[in-house]
């Protein structure tokens, strides 16, 4: 029964993730809510991604100045630094802040709004509630995702300049030279890639746990956790898979 | 007309509806009656086809909805117009919003016109001063009056459906939902009210089914009901002081 369930429900998260999808090339278009959910994700999500990823940048590049300097070689902090949040953690890091607030947010929305009858009354309205809820949702996560990435990129390297510059005194222009080194297309598109699928996941998953709510407010604090828990669980896997593909793809030698 | 053959419906392995037949004609008033939990609400989905039955048939107007897709049912949905339990508004749009959904959704009406037929049907509810304000900012009565007027911008229905109008309201706010909804229905159309307020379902309905474990126990006029001999209706009347 369980076995049955599990698949059950992996063939509707299946569904809705495609007509989701799919909503963004069939008319009715919604842009007023995508425009609002855009606002949502992405602008209301902008300060928490800055302090994130500020101190993320600080932390890092503070751990690889000590270790590098008892080997003499600090002058590579910038070099990994910028490797590190470009390619890995600056994606990383914005998906699971992103997780943590938009998911949960698109999943408690939803799940009150399936609590409420709400989504009913959308039905029996005749709107689909796949088109008018979930496609703005998955297209904002998929614009506004990438797009906070790359401002968390630059305020982390930022962070990293000015641990590696005022704490641990080295030269600020051969920081700034070292990340321009490593601003290689293979190294931005291998971060770059990534937030694009983070944000198709996490918006399908929150919609999906949103959707699937019953049992009124403890239903609701389960599929809210169940959002970001899967979301989490999700980035980080999905990102060790698209890592391994991109470097392949990308010819780096591993 | 609304057809329910044999029709069985279960939450996991809890048994909600068992082998349910019934006919309601379009211009009757019927009620559904019985305890919390024991499938009035599901039948109006039924009816709607927001859920789908594991055995039987619902056939409306000669079409058996079972197996319909979604965009089979808009159709079938358009023949209806519900007013959901609590009013079920959509919370982040205000009153104003809330009832031009569909007029914006479906008509290609300008916004004046749209303004003066939002008025209208506020007028027609009594609620026209709450017209911008948001549903939390709303009574119980005023929420189910608005609701109504969204249900009446949404279509020309042929029936109305009613999951527990006047539940949760004082006898003032209630009695005053009854009429409207009686109002609504003076041109001759149809309605299902679903509550456990038997008060109330007397007001509104002349025909009454009585539901109790999945099954109907009655099915009858008023008057067959204050006398039923049946022990499950004489308690249930009992309980709500009604005999």
């Amino acid at each position: 029964m369980k076995i049955k369930e599990r698949i059950s429900e992996l063939q509707d998260f299946y569904l809705l993730s495609t007509r989701g999808l799919l909503g963004a090339v069939r008319k009715p278009f919604y842009f007023k809510d995508m425009i609002e959910q855009m606002d949502y994700a992405g602008a209301g999500s902008f300060i928490i991604i800055i302090l994130v990823s500020l101190f993320i940048g600080m932390a890092l590049s503070l751990q690889l100045a000590a270790e590098l300097s008892s080997l003499g070689l600090k002058m590579y902090t910038g070099k990994i630094v910028g490797i590190s949040i470009i390619r890995e953690i600056g994606p990383v890091a914005a998906a699971l802040v992103f997780a943590g607030r938009v998911g949960s947010g698109m999943a408690s929305e939803l799940g009150s709004m399936i609590l409420g009858h709400q989504i009913d009354s959308l039905r029996v309205f005749g709107v689909d509630p796949i088109k008018k809820l979930v496609t703005p949702r998955i297209l904002s996560s998929i614009v506004m995702l990438p797009a906070l990435t790359i401002i968390g990129d630059v305020v982390s390297l930022f962070g990293g300049y000015y641990i590696a510059v005022f704490v641990s005194h080295q030269s600020g222009t051969f920081y700034w030279s070292s990340i321009r080194d490593v601003l290689t297309f293979e190294n931005v598109f291998a971060g770059a890639a990534k937030p694009f699928i983070f944000g198709y996941l996490i918006a399908c998953i929150s919609c999906y746990m949103g959707f699937s709510t019953k049992g009124g407010s403890k239903g609701l604090r389960t599929s809210t956790t169940r959002a970001v828990v899967v979301s989490i669980v999700m980035i980080i896997v999905s990102d060790f898979i698209l890592t391994r593909i991109l470097l392949y793809v990308l010819g780096f030698s591993v | 007309m609304i057809v329910f053959d044999k029709v069985w419906f279960s939450y996991g392995l809890h048994h909600v509806l068992k082998d349910v037949s019934f006919t309601i004609s379009e211009n009757e008033r019927v009620a559904i009656l019985g305890e919390s939990g024991e499938g009035k609400t599901t039948i109006l989905k039924l009816i709607l086809g927001l859920i789908r039955p594991d055995a039987g048939k619902i056939i409306i107007d000669g079409e058996d909805i079972s197996n319909k897709s979604e965009d089979e049912l808009r159709k079938v949905r358009m023949k209806f117009s519900i007013v959901f339990q609590e009013g079920a508004l959509f919370d982040s749009l205000n009153v104003k919003e809330n009832v031009a959904f569909c007029l914006r959704e479906y008509s290609k009406l300008s916004e004046d016109e749209i303004d003066h037929k939002v008025r209208e049907l506020l007028r027609i509810v009594g609620v026209e001063h709450a017209i911008e304000l948001m549903p939390d900012e709303l009574s119980g009565g005023m929420h189910r009056r608005v609701a109504i007027a969204r249900s009446l911008a949404a279509c020309e229905p042929k029936m109305f459906l009613y999951d527990e109008a006047t539940t949760g309201l004082d006898p003032v706010n209630a009695d005053i939902i009854c009429k409207l909804i009686l109002d609504l229905s003076k041109n001759g159309r149809g309605l299902i009210i679903v509550t456990h307020k038997i008060f109330d379902a007397v007001k509104i309905a002349k025909r009454f089914i009585f539901l109790k474990d999945g099954i109907i126990l009655f099915d009858g006029d008023k008057d067959d009901l204050l006398h039923s001999t049946i022990p499950e209706i004489q308690i249930y009347l009992n309980e709500v002081n009604f005999s």
